[in-house]
């Protein structure tokens, strides 16, 4: 018989949470709630992974939050196509002090700048809330296809550090300043091709 | 017929929604009735918390360009583990130096053991979870550019 | 490692803390995996007919070129998604894989330009997105009470058994991914054109409930 550790306890009361969630869930019916409860319930999942406790636990987590917000950003898509939403009109952000004109850009290049300064995860989302917000303060028609091709640039970098580490491992110094870049990038582009989805249909 | 009814509950795709979460609940249910769980003695990548150090939560246990040891599985084959865990740009290093805060943002930088482990050690990870984001992006543009 | 479920491991490629091994039951399905994809680069897509009953009519759908590519680009990467979870042996790195799978089905079948269609694809995505909880749960759980993720470390059984829950939120996790071959009797999901990107599907999910059997034998 094992002992109930600080482990177990944790665990339950993860699973209670869980419970909790699954039960609403299967009660729900509509598309549009069930879609948002799923959102809740992606938190008792790496809360299981969290509990692990060790450097691996942080390292997991990572790996298991973008692969539910990769879903619920296709979702969310797909739920909008099958609704027939088409004109989704955001209104412009609403900033009264200041000339409407310079105030995002000088917030969006300090950002950005910031954002590389720091690279890595954080710094991706730093530089990329500093484009969404420019694109999303602007109505701005950005090339899409410049974004997407940074995108496969950096993915394509990413895959040549993981290469480099596993065969090069002499050449460990390139391969992180490879991957950190490529993750500056990739997490940039994603944000800010968000802001310029918002961006767009609003004149 | 019982079969016949429940494969007609099955059929309605509507249906398989409310019925996966409800397995999922009763097994978690299940998990809560078979719980006192062991927590393993040996763990991998284990977490060492140094209250003094300037770089608190995410000491890392050493000087730029020293290799550290730390808990992978097969440490034979990673032989540069322990640098990435070291590494501090030159900014950060005199960040380091000068205020008492940088542990807590220390991810943001490249080095560090989260990037040992999601570059290094545990690259392949770190290359199938782009891939997913990328897959589920193409996915959100192509719907929306057909609208 | 005396007897081990798939096989004595022809040989390991090692990633770091991943390695990647090829046993007589993993190459098989590895294979399997390639050759579907191999087909899917190479074949070209039917056009579905559609027949009036009690006339004589009769029609191809046109489907748009763009939505073929979309459709044959998602069938590759779930083809690949396939062989990585095939051989991977990691239990971390076989939910990544997995999630892959479930995520590119959904991308099949949702290029799709018929509400009947989307509304399947989204419900099914609303599936596979719940599934990742007991998917990732259940390797937390395996690496907590083991204290490896390493599937030949399970192999050679002198980790701590890994409990009954682990195995179970894993296999419920990957029916949640790989749920699209039950709806393969109903129309819905598949009331769309081209073959052999809708089998993809099926053989994917297929190939994943078969590597979760041996996932959850090893330790």
């Amino acid at each position: 018989m094992t002992m109930w550790g600080q482990y177990s306890y944790g665990l339950l009361v993860v699973m209670v949470a869980a419970i909790i969630a699954f039960f609403a869930l299967a009660r729900e019916y509509d598309d549009f709630h069930k879609f948002l409860l799923l959102d809740l319930i992606e938190i008792p999942s790496l809360g299981v992974i969290a509990l692990l406790g060790t450097d691996l636990a942080e390292a997991l987590v990572l790996p298991g939050l973008t692969v539910g917000i990769a879903e619920q950003l296709a979702l969310s898509q797909i739920y909008c196509v099958k609704q027939g939403i088409k004109e989704r009109p955001v209104s412009r952000l609403n900033i009264e002090v200041v000339a409407i004109g310079d105030a995002p850009l000088i917030i969006s290049i300090f950002l950005v700048v910031y954002g590389i300064l720091l690279s890595g995860f954080t710094g991706g989302g730093v530089a990329g809330l500093g484009l969404v917000y420019f694109f999303a303060s602007r109505g701005y028609k950005e090339n899409l296809n410049m974004l997407e091709m940074a995108s496969g640039i950096s993915w394509a970098l990413w895959i040549f550090a993981f290469f480099c580490f596993m065969f090069l491992p002499d050449y460990w110094f390139i391969a992180l300043m490879c991957a950190a870049v490529g993750i500056v990038l990739k997490v940039t582009v994603k944000m800010s091709l968000v802001g310029t989805m918002w961006g767009e249909n609003r004149e | 017929m019982i079969i016949r009814k429940i494969s007609h509950v099955l059929c309605e795709y509507r249906n398989i929604m409310p019925l996966f979460a409800g397995a999922c609940a009763l097994l978690f249910l299940a998990g809560i009735l078979l719980l006192p769980i062991p927590y393993a003695e040996h763990q991998l990548y284990p977490k060492y918390i140094d209250r003094n150090s300037t770089l608190d939560p995410y000491d890392r246990g050493g000087p730029p360009f020293v290799q550290v040891t730390i808990g992978s599985q097969y440490p034979e084959n990673s032989p540069s583990a322990g640098l990435v865990t070291t590494y501090l740009t030159p900014f950060s290093l005199f960040l380091s130096k000068t205020t008492l805060h940088l542990g807590t943002t220390i991810v943001a930088h490249p080095g560090g053991i989260l990037d040992e482990i999601l570059y290094n050690t545990r690259g392949l990870d770190t290359v199938v979870e782009p891939t997913i984001l990328f897959i589920a992006f193409a996915i959100a543009s192509y719907l929306y550019r057909k609208g | 490692m005396s007897d081990p479920i798939g096989g004595v491991p022809y040989y390991i490629l090692e990633f770091g803390d991943e390695l990647v091994y090829f046993t007589p039951y993993t190459i098989t399905l590895f294979l399997l995996a390639l050759t579907f994809t191999v087909l899917v680069i190479i074949s070209r897509p039917e056009r579905q007919m559609d027949i009036a009953f009690g006339g004589d009519a009769y029609g191809t759908k046109e489907i748009s070129l763009t939505e073929l590519q979309f459709r044959r680009f998602m069938a590759i990467a779930c083809g690949l998604a396939s062989m990585g979870a095939m051989v991977t042996g990691d239990i971390f790195n076989f939910t990544l894989f997995t999630a892959m799978v479930g995520i590119t089905n959904v991308g099949i079948v949702a290029a799709v330009k018929s509400h009947h269609v989307q509304d399947a694809a989204f419900q099914y995505g609303l599936v596979a997105l719940c599934a990742t909880v007991p998917l990732f749960g259940g390797a937390a759980v395996y690496a907590a009470s083991t204290g490896s993720l390493s599937m030949i470390e399970l192999m050679k059984g002198t980790l701590p058994a890994v409990p009954l829950i682990a195995k179970a939120l894993l296999v419920i996790g990957v029916v949640g991914e790989g749920m699209a071959p039950f709806y393969a009797a109903k129309a819905e999901m598949f009331r769309a054109p081209g073959a052999p990107y809708v089998i993809m599907c099926s053989l994917s999910s297929l190939l994943i409930f078969l590597r979760v059997v041996e996932v959850v034998m090893l330790g």
